[in-house]
């Protein structure tokens, strides 16, 4: 679903009224996003930016035919946002909030799931397919269009490698921030498939955490897989200190578990360059694509 | 987070589950429990002590002795130990392994329980013969232990399975991400946690009273979490004799700095994620951060690393001047890398207001200052 992702696809903003909701709702709709409903519980809310705004999902999905959401809750409303979304017929929604309790994603995990839905988050920026839309407030000064496809579990980290990609000539195809908690929606793995199958991406670009097993689990479906395409991942978070979760929850190290001479091991075990610093991961891309 | 051992037991404790007799040690030998032999284990939030050094068998009082002057003080994997605990050695009994954690990939909950001498338990779970994986509610948690305990002699299952119910939970109810008990000794009196290792989550401490009040009592070992539930945001530090101050914001791209920045040969202090889309205006989070950086000697220079998609540049220049004018304590070079919205007019007010500090749009530049200014003063 997230490679088909267009700038014909429409889509409903959860919280759309809220502060952060509506400076963004008009950032998504000049980058090209088209934006046709918003949702707030909030009496007397009827439109935001020029976009109808209804009072669930429900509604908002019966009057636009929508089923992608970008959910722009607090926290501790993430799960109830992503109940009301699948029960609407909701089949992809993003969740930027940061901070949502792990057993709350347990459940959005299930939910999202058992709707046979996707979900995206917590705890990212977004997603984005360069120069068509995006969903969340990535920076438009880090999406040029190009070749490379990005996931990452950071941020800024995604922004700094995007904006430097740009600055060299390069660009992404599709960019997914899955985000940095320890339970998710999408993880690396589950996004292989979809940018090997994308025609515009020649090489995938992976910023990866310590802690968890996501690019234990990347590098393995990575080295399953049937087709090819390069892979440029950094693991940031050599130096953290274990036991203490540095920022995102996810970049957590307990035991052996997550390390980064784990994750550098698998990976280049499956045919992945992994690099020390921005630039060399940089340098490697501009020569190849 | 991940608790020390202390604190997991008395978590264990207060949902029924039995731990050995031990007193909490923070300098001379306390009374010692029981007639011996004991352990001196180090109270820091890392795996691995035993390897590290920070567990002894002491058979005599002045081993416990000697053995607590070694380790208070002393710092294991860049924790300091504030405190040790000293416990009976339990013996006659059965070594077990029990442990509940969070499957992220399935949205379950893994329980493992497996009886130990010579396994290793990290093959063992790869394996999946002691493990099962169950949806995180106490009757799918329970039918897993049973399964688990099959094959253990009636009497035996019955006692494991009782321990395993109690820790599903506090599993459940705190809101645990990890919660392992190894070994898990299982003998004539039933069972003993030997050791506890609960993870916790931070983003759940809010609803769980019972743990906020936990961090804040033992504020002296959790320094990083109390920080974040006080001021919301995070600033770890990563090594106290550290020379580099880091103003960042974003995890993963403060993460990489400290990398990087160590790669070259330079000791980053701490870990920040200031979040400058949160800051309205406000110099507080700086200000702080700055007087937590200015109270180490060891700083020689701080880096300013802040990439700004949405962040508006100018207001953070005027913000970032504004603190360091309240944080004389600074008193070393700032070196402050900004690119992105209005990095023209933040370069003009920092110029004007602050032409001691070195602005670059680069981060290669600006990481290259940082070592010159470094080397300078070495030399």
């Amino acid at each position: 679903m997230i490679g088909q992702l267009s700038r014909k696809t429409p889509v409903i903003v959860q919280g759309a009224t809220g502060r952060t909701g509506s400076v963004h709702v008009r950032r998504m709709l000049d980058y090209g996003t088209r934006i046709v409903a918003g949702v707030s519980a909030r009496a007397g809310a009827d439109s935001v930016e020029g976009v109808p705004v209804f009072p669930d999902c429900r509604a908002a999905v019966a009057a636009t035919g929508a089923n992608v959401s970008l959910a722009m809750v607090p926290p501790l409303g993430v799960l109830a946002a992503a109940e009301d979304a699948v029960n609407a017929g909701i089949k992809l929604i993003v969740t930027v909030a940061e901070g949502v309790p792990v057993h709350d994603a347990m459940r959005v995990g299930q939910i999202v799931h058992n709707a046979g839905a996707t979900w995206v988050g917590a705890s990212t920026p977004g997603l984005a397919i360069p120069g068509e839309m995006k969903l969340g407030f990535l920076p438009d000064v880090s999406l040029r269009p190009g070749p490379l496809g990005m996931m990452s579990k950071s941020g800024t980290l995604s922004y700094e490698t995007g904006y430097r990609l740009g600055a060299v000539g390069l660009g992404t195809s599709i960019w997914v921030g899955v985000g940095g908690d320890p339970v998710k929606g999408v993880r690396f793995p589950d996004l292989l498939d979809t940018f090997l199958a994308d025609k515009r991406t020649e090489g995938i670009v992976m910023v990866g955490e310590v802690g968890g097993s996501e690019e234990e689990d990347f590098a393995d479906a990575l080295a399953r897989a049937a087709t090819r395409k390069p892979v440029y991942a950094l693991v940031a978070g050599r130096g953290a200190k274990e036991g203490v979760p540095m920022g995102h929850a996810g970049a957590l190290m307990f035991g052996n578990v997550g390390t980064f001479e784990t994750k550098k091991a698998r990976l280049e075990a499956a045919g992945a360059h992994v690099f020390a610093t921005m630039e060399d991961l940089i340098a490697a891309c501009r020569r190849q694509h | 987070m991940l608790l020390i051992e202390t604190d997991g037991k008395a978590l264990l404790r207060a949902g029924g589950i039995a731990i050995p007799d031990g007193e909490v040690a923070a300098g001379t030998a306390p009374a010692l429990p029981g007639k011996g032999p004991w352990v001196v284990k180090a109270q820091v939030p890392v795996g691995g002590r035993g390897k590290a050094g920070g567990v002894v068998l002491c058979r005599t009082p002045a081993e416990v002795d000697a053995a607590l002057k070694r380790m208070i003080g002393a710092e294991i994997k860049g924790h300091e130990v504030r405190s040790c605990l000293v416990e009976t050695a339990v013996a006659g009994a059965d070594e077990y392994y029990l442990s509940l954690v969070l499957d992220p990939a399935q949205y379950g909950v893994r329980v493992m329980l497996l009886r130990e001498g010579g396994v290793d338990v990290e093959q063992a779970a790869s394996s999946g013969a002691a493990s099962r994986l169950c949806a995180p509610g106490h009757a799918s948690i329970h039918a897993a232990l049973r399964e688990l305990a099959a094959h253990e002699p009636s009497d035996r299952s019955a006692a494991l399975i009782d321990t395993g119910d109690k820790l599903a939970r506090l599993f459940l109810q705190h809101e645990l991400m990890l919660a392992e008990i190894n070994p898990l000794f299982v003998g004539p009196h039933g069972c003993i946690a030997g050791d506890a290792k609960v993870v916790i989550d931070l983003n759940a401490v809010h609803r769980q009273t019972a743990l906020q009040e936990l961090i804040e009592r033992n504020a002296a070992v959790y320094p990083d979490a109390v920080r974040k539930l006080r001021d919301g945001f995070d600033y770890v530090e990563v090594d106290p004799h550290g020379e580099i101050g880091l103003v960042t914001t974003g995890a993963g791209l403060s993460m990489m700095l400290i990398d990087e920045m160590t790669t070259r040969g330079g000791r980053p202090l701490n870990f920040l994620d200031i979040r400058t889309g949160l800051l309205r205006n406000d110099p507080t989070r700086l200000i702080k951060t700055l007087g937590w950086i200015g109270e180490r000697p060891s700083v020689r220079v701080v880096l300013v690393n802040i990439f700004a998609g949405i962040t508006d540049l100018a207001e953070f220049a005027n913000l970032l001047c504004t603190a360091l004018e309240r944080t004389p304590q600074v008193k070393v070079p700032v070196v402050c890398r900004i690119v992105g919205y209005r990095f023209t007019e933040a370069r003009e007010i920092l110029a004007a207001k602050r032409p001691d500090i070195a602005v670059e749009e680069d981060l290669t530049a600006a990481l290259n200052r940082v070592d010159a200014i470094l080397q300078r003063r070495a030399s």
